[in-house]
């Protein structure tokens, strides 16, 4: 099983995925007037007191600090919404209800630096724990039934990150491990070797082990809350852009401090 | 050549398999039994895997069925999977299973190893999110190394995760700030 000694085998850690969510946007209420920001990754503002403006979660935490803004929760984070997710993902034992890709990291994002703007604060907190276990549960009990027989393939939908996140070292590698035994080719087969050594990925020889491999490579299990039905590559390249576009956005985090420091 | 340097693959190719030679050898202190240094045809010894491979190639010897893929171990493996102690029989028994099977002319091992990981899978995913470290001890003597590697990987993404949630110092000092300058003299 090749890549089982790997000393990484997961490819983000919790930090990065929380990280990648911060650049997900939010509505804040500024108390302050200012220009505004033309950033890296965007243009936000102006900002206005009292007006509602939406800027990215790193943004709004960074004024925050500052005490320039409120943030206002996304809708989802209300205990009525909450409660009814809940509700529907203990009655279906196999799917997932929608909540954002980043759901978990937003949440804690919040209760760390925002707390006094939710509404229910406790609540609301043990409301997203509990959505969390159920949902993991889930995900595990899933894991465990193959579609048929032949394919090792497993379909989840509307996973969040921090989710797939936690189950990738392990579904990953174990997505291997299927590959590699399931392979038709484990005996060298003197006339199928001629003709197939060259092009053996394209004419794969079995649907279940192809998508396989592109689970292992793909880095992601399918999880189709932004882009329906759009196939395997719709999310790969997506996973791909954000981390490529996390190091320039790196790069404009790092202006924007020094940024406000002149400011303020 | 991809894992070269792979010390689990290095390992794997050290389990031991039997071989029976097809020619004389002169000149090798392999087989223990005989007295001169050569190697009579039709002797059995059990050398190390990389060896018997390179000796197969050169048709010197005949590779047997290690008894950790024979019939017995098999029908131990169809009635309860997860029970069985891989682990004492061969620690690198998909590693080993898949590199044996062209030499033995095994068609069958493919599906085999298939079937018993599949198996075994699931009991290691019941376990591998959840069981606490005590509880696991015993369960753990059982796994092959490729399945403890599994296992591993999946309670340290679990224990990261953990120790995100419950969260702490967000940001790190850097070991030179803070420091006191040595007084120079």
């Amino acid at each position: 099983m090749a890549g089982q000694s790997d000393p990484h085998p997961s490819l983000f850690s919790a930090d990065e995925v929380e990280f990648v969510a911060e650049d997900e946007m939010i509505e804040i209420v500024p108390n302050m007037r200012m220009e505004p920001l033309n950033l890296l990754c965007g243009d936000y503002g102006p900002f206005f007191p009292q007006m509602v403006t939406k800027v990215p979660i790193w943004l709004a935490i960074a004024l925050k600090k500052r005490g320039k803004c409120t943030i206002r929760p996304p809708p989802w984070m209300s205990i009525e919404s909450l409660t009814q997710i809940l509700e529907s993902e203990r009655e279906s034992q196999e799917s997932f209800q929608v909540l954002p890709f980043h759901y978990v990291e937003i949440s804690r994002l919040l209760f760390d630096h925002a707390r006094d703007d939710i509404p229910d604060v406790y609540m609301v907190r043990s409301l997203i724990e509990d959505i969390r276990d159920v949902r993991f549960h889930k995900v595990e009990t899933s894991l465990e039934s193959f579609e048929d027989a032949r394919s090792s393939a497993v379909r989840i939908k509307n996973l969040s990150a921090m989710e797939v996140n936690i189950v990738r070292p392990f579904v990953g590698r174990a997505l291997q491990a299927f590959y590699k035994h399931g392979s038709p080719d484990l005996i060298p087969n003197p006339e199928r070797m001629s003709n197939s050594n060259a092009n053996r990925w394209q004419q794969a020889p079995d649907q279940g082990q192809r998508v396989c491999y592109e689970l292992m490579h793909g880095v992601i299990l399918k999880s189709a809350l932004y882009e329906k039905d759009k196939g395997f590559d719709n999310d790969t390249r997506h996973c791909s852009t954000q981390a490529r576009s996390c190091y320039i956005r790196m790069l404009a985090r790092k202006i924007v401090p020094v940024f406000f420091g002149s400011l303020f | 050549m991809a894992n070269y340097f792979d010390i689990d693959d290095i390992l794997a190719e050290e389990e031991l398999v039997s071989v029976v030679f097809q020619k004389a050898v002169n000149g090798v202190g392999i087989d223990p039994s005989s007295e001169t240094d050569s190697v009579e045809p039709g002797s059995k010894v059990e050398l190390p895997f990389w060896l018997a491979h390179e000796l197969h190639l050169r048709q010197i010897a005949t590779v047997k069925l290690p008894p950790s893929f024979n019939q017995k171990t098999r029908l131990e493996l169809g009635a309860d999977a997860a029970c069985v102690d891989l682990r004492s029989r061969c620690p690198y028994f998909y590693e080993f299973g898949c590199k044996i099977a062209p030499l033995v002319g095994d068609r069958d091992m493919g599906s085999f190893l298939l079937s018993a990981f599949k198996n075994r899978y699931q009991e290691v995913l019941a376990k591998a999110h959840t069981a606490a470290f005590a509880a696991a001890s015993k369960f753990l003597n059982l796994l092959t190394k490729e399945e403890t590697n599994l296992y591993e990987a999946a309670q340290s993404s679990m224990a990261a995760f953990k120790k995100w949630r419950i969260g702490g110092p967000r940001f790190q000092r850097a070991a030179v700030l803070g420091r006191k300058r040595k007084p120079t003299a």
